[in-house]
């Protein structure tokens, strides 16, 4: 695409690659598959470091720091906030999720990989629909089929009248609208995020090429935006845990 | 080295980074401008003229070379059509969630509670450590009022020691002044008794001395016709008179 005389690749080449392994198949490895393998190991690898790192001694240091940060993170801030202390029993999950998501985020900003693994739907789109799941097999259970639906559909507190508003548009939002909302919030966010890294990036490069001096904005611009993305990597594993949590909490305990 | 300093090279490494790495950003080496040359040069070798040479034929009229140029067009839009990027691809979702769906098994089982565990070992060894020290204070505590009890025992005791001491050193001092005062009143007693014996057989003494000297004087005054006996009862009677006096 040539914008302004610069060689711009196609959305499409920024997002799609090509299968390194097993290639033309469905189980094709490509660098989205190769870079959520990775954010597997470096969540492992952060909480077995960390649970070694208690054989020797029980005070924190290094790995077993960031693991309890994000573990009192996801505590503290995420379930006690949102669910109280019956959420307690999804701080596992609650935790995979949040350093799972953010290691395959934070890629975009790692160079040489330069990529979150989320600008594609898949994993967002899993997620979502595994926390859709999740949160109403939870309302079913705790509220049963017919309780759960009531207040899912006519919250209460409301007027009568105003049902015929808000029933409507509590059936879609609750049962459609939650799980596509959740995952392209997480998707768009890190495609924007690349595409603005690319976009500064290529005028660094051409404006490098043809005036050297030009370069220098857009060059800040970059470095500005790394460091943007960076803090949006995070930020967003947080919303898209956070909303897990809201929704979960919804569903266990109606009458907040 | 500064904390500000080191992150300020950070900074500059990850930027320097953030070009030199920049290239991998595009997927691939294939941009919009590269598809275009590819399609025309692969048209150009198939067909053996130029696109500048097709278009004019499709200029003149040529309807096959019209076709042709519409053919080509087709293709050139294709180097700019992109697939929908919303939808996911098959093969990353079965890796993705097969990755998530190990790594929560995983998490769950072993890796997570080494870390849960880890810190609630940590918060029960801090319990632990403030009760034991909690318990260590009251028992210091316990052995301190202990301590100030027996030295406040030891302290009466001592006072009692001293008090009796005194007492004792007291009546020492009482005992020996009376003894020394009933050994000298013996003694004084004895010295007047000596010097009142002293003094009779004194007197006796002078007496009888007297009475030698005054009957040797009177015998030489009446010339020595007095008998012995008549001169001591004369003498004595004498004396008699001067002790009367």
């Amino acid at each position: 695409m040539d914008l302004l005389a610069l060689e711009f690749p196609p959305v499409s080449h920024l997002f799609e690659w090509p299968d390194i392994f097993l290639d033309g198949t469905v189980f094709g490895i490509n660098k989205t598959v190769l870079i959520y393998f990775g954010a597997v190991a470096a969540t492992l690898g952060l909480f077995f470091g960390a649970g070694r790192r208690y054989k020797q001694s029980l005070v924190p240091a290094g790995m077993s720091n960031v693991a309890e940060s994000g573990v009192d993170f996801i505590e503290d801030s995420v379930i006690m906030q949102t669910m109280g202390p019956d959420g307690l029993k999804y701080l596992p999950f609650l935790t995979t999720m949040f350093f799972f998501l953010f290691f395959s985020n934070i890629t975009e900003v790692i160079p040489g990989i330069q990529f979150p693994a989320n600008s594609r739907m898949a994993i967002p789109l899993l997620l979502a629909l595994l926390v859709w799941v999740i949160y109403n097999v939870v309302g079913v259970r705790s509220q049963g089929f017919f309780g759960y639906l009531k207040n899912s559909l006519f919250p209460p507190g409301v007027p009568v009248a105003l049902y015929i508003i808000v029933t409507p548009i509590e059936l879609v939002s609750t049962f459609v609208v939650r799980p596509f909302s959740l995952a392209i919030r997480l998707w768009a966010n890190m495609v924007a995020g690349h595409l603005l890294l690319v976009t500064f990036a290529v005028l660094t490069a051409t404006l490098w090429e043809s005036t050297y001096v030009g370069a220098a904005l857009p060059f800040a611009m970059l470095v500005l935006m790394t460091g943007f993305e960076i803090l949006v990597s995070a930020l967003q594993a947080f919303i898209f845990t956070i909303l897990t949590a809201v929704y979960i909490g919804g569903s266990m305990h109606p009458e907040h | 080295m500064r904390m500000r300093t080191k992150a300020m090279m950070l900074a500059a490494a990850a930027s320097v980074s953030v070009v030199a790495f920049a290239a991998p950003a595009s997927a691939s080496e294939e941009t919009v401008g590269s598809c275009l040359a590819e399609t025309i040069l692969e048209f150009e070798t198939d067909s053996g003229i130029t696109l500048h040479e097709l278009e004019e034929a499709a200029a003149e009229g040529d309807e096959e070379a019209k076709k042709e140029l519409e053919t080509l067009e087709e293709e050139f839009e294709a180097c700019n059509e992109s697939p929908n990027p919303i939808l996911p691809a098959t093969n990353e979702i079965i890796w993705g969630g097969l990755s998530f769906l190990i790594l929560l098994g995983m998490m769950w089982k072993f890796a997570f509670p080494a870390v849960k565990n880890g810190m609630e070992a940590r918060t029960e060894r801090i319990r632990s450590d403030l009760a034991a020290a909690d318990q260590a204070k009251v028992d210091a505590q316990a052995v301190q009022t202990q301590y100030e009890a027996q030295l406040a025992d030891a302290k009466t005791e001592a006072a009692r020691i001293v008090d009796e001491a005194r007492q004792s050193a007291d009546q020492v001092r009482t005992d020996l002044i009376a003894r020394a005062e009933a050994e000298a009143a013996e003694l004084r007693e004895r010295a007047n008794g000596e010097i009142e014996a002293m003094r009779v057989q004194a007197i006796a003494d002078v007496q009888s001395e007297v009475s030698e000297i005054a009957i040797g004087a009177a015998e030489r005054v009446v010339g020595g016709s007095l008998d012995r006996d008549a001169q001591s009862q004369l003498v004595e009677a004498y004396i008699q008179e001067l002790t009367s006096k």
